[in-house]
């Protein structure tokens, strides 16, 4: 699992709004140029992307393995043929090229799990969304993280109470019933405290942003990205 | 020197629905890391559209969105909470094949919060008739797979057909999911909610 490691890399240093751009803006133009020099071309940027970020490509793909495999089998499910010849190649190899479009784009997405903490994406959507929708997104951001573990704990605790009852010998529906209520249960009743504490601590609309600056090495990373955003514009 | 500022207080019913958003965003997490295992070749019974349907029933459109929203966007920030702690935004672009059922759930939470309640403000749930909660939910999977059988066709390759074909064995667990929130609705779990 690819998650944040505090570093003093050049992608570290970058402004989590350019990196957000840089990933956004290579997705597009990975997704839109199916083609074997984009794809060569996009796949150098996404290892490029990995040494500003000091990652190992072994460990990104140890960490995508289960993804990577189930989309290796892409090409063999295309080429299936119901009927001589049994396997066309045409067809697996387009899916080979549109599956490998997909690497570069967890390249850099690892990159940018390693070198960005989750604050800071936070910082990044409530400064770049503006007024309350960007308030409620940003500090919700916040609270989800806070509060996922528990939740899952509570959801875990469930499920082992439902299996130490015997539940196994239960029907699907009922077990899967079971497991949704007392989980949702116990959510909502989470929700209610959590309402509580934040009207006692005055939640309020305009809180202090969390700080966030551009560095003159930003600049270049923004252009980058806005230029592979709008590639698929300049093949039209 | 003294100083003023003024603070702009959230009102309490915001804040109620702020609140079940997040914690519902956080049970669509939980819930996308348990399954439950079906005997033979059958796919595992997962849990993750519960979150959407009691999203789009319980909180309406705009809140149900917002869960929804916070959910992708807490994954796309490095936080494990796409299925087997997944996470990244080339996780929900690619996932296995099935990155585009992550923006099929957002999108569907707001159809059937939109369709149970008719405003962006939601009624209480227990005034849910069955056929809207059928009509709601059903409406909200059609999205999922509208969404994520052709997104799945454009990152893999495959034909609309064979895509189609890879995610069927999935459509008649999704309906078992769809009657057992009914059931729950109905057996008064969420009354007052």
């Amino acid at each position: 699992m690819l998650s944040y490691r505090p570093d003093s890399t050049f992608a570290h240093r970058l402004d989590p709004r350019s990196k957000l751009l840089v990933q956004f803006g290579l997705a597009i133009a990975a997704v839109a140029h199916p083609t074997l020099p984009w794809l060569v071309g996009t796949t150098a940027f996404g290892l490029g992307a990995l040494a500003a970020a000091r990652l190992s490509p072994l460990a990104v793909l140890r960490a995508y393995r289960v993804v990577l495999t189930v989309l290796a089998l892409a090409p063999l499910i295309a080429g299936i043929a119901f009927g001589p010849p049994w396997f066309r190649v045409d067809p697996a190899l387009r899916s080979a090229l549109y599956v490998g479009r997909i690497l570069p784009v967890l390249l850099v997405s690892a990159a940018y799990l390693t070198s960005t903490p989750v604050r800071d994406t936070r910082a990044a959507v409530q400064r770049l969304i503006p007024g309350k929708p960007g308030q409620i997104l940003g500090i919700g951001m916040a609270l989800v993280v806070r509060l996922f573990p528990l939740v899952l704990a509570d959801v875990r605790e469930v499920r082992d109470a439902i299996h130490a009852r015997g539940g196994e010998t239960r029907p699907l529906w009922d077990r899967a019933r079971l497991l949704a209520v007392r989980s949702l249960e116990r959510t909502l009743d989470r929700s209610d405290r959590l309402s509580v504490a934040l009207r006692a601590r005055c939640f309020a609309w305009n809180p202090t942003l969390p700080p966030l600056s551009f560095a003159r090495r930003d600049y270049p990373v923004l252009a980058i990205g806005i230029a592979l955003a709008v590639s698929p514009l300049a093949t039209v | 020197m003294a100083t003023e500022q003024s603070v702009d207080l959230v009102d309490d019913d915001t804040v109620g629905w702020f609140t079940k958003a997040v914690l519902l965003a956080a049970l669509t997490a939980a819930l996308a890391q348990i399954s439950i295992p079906l005997p033979g070749a059958l796919p595992p019974f997962s849990l993750q559209p519960f979150g959407m349907f009691f999203a789009g029933l319980l909180l309406g459109p705009l809140w149900g969105g917002v869960a929804l929203l916070l959910y992708v966007l807490v994954g796309i920030a490095g936080a494990p909470v796409f299925s087997n702690a997944n996470a990244g935004l080339g996780y929900v672009i690619a996932g296995q094949g099935t990155g585009g059922f992550l923006v099929g759930f957002l999108v569907g939470t707001v159809v059937a919060g939109a369709i149970a309640h008719r405003r962006t403000s939601p009624r209480p749930v227990a005034d849910l008739s069955i056929p809207v909660q059928a009509l709601a939910l059903t409406a909200a999977i059609v999205v999922v797979y509208a969404i994520g059988v052709p997104w799945m066709s454009m990152v893999t390759g495959l034909s609309l057909t064979r895509a189609a074909a890879l995610m069927a064995p999935y459509v008649p667990l999704d309906l078992v999911k769809l009657g057992v929130a009914i059931a729950i609705v109905q057996g008064g779990y969420l009354s007052g909610r």
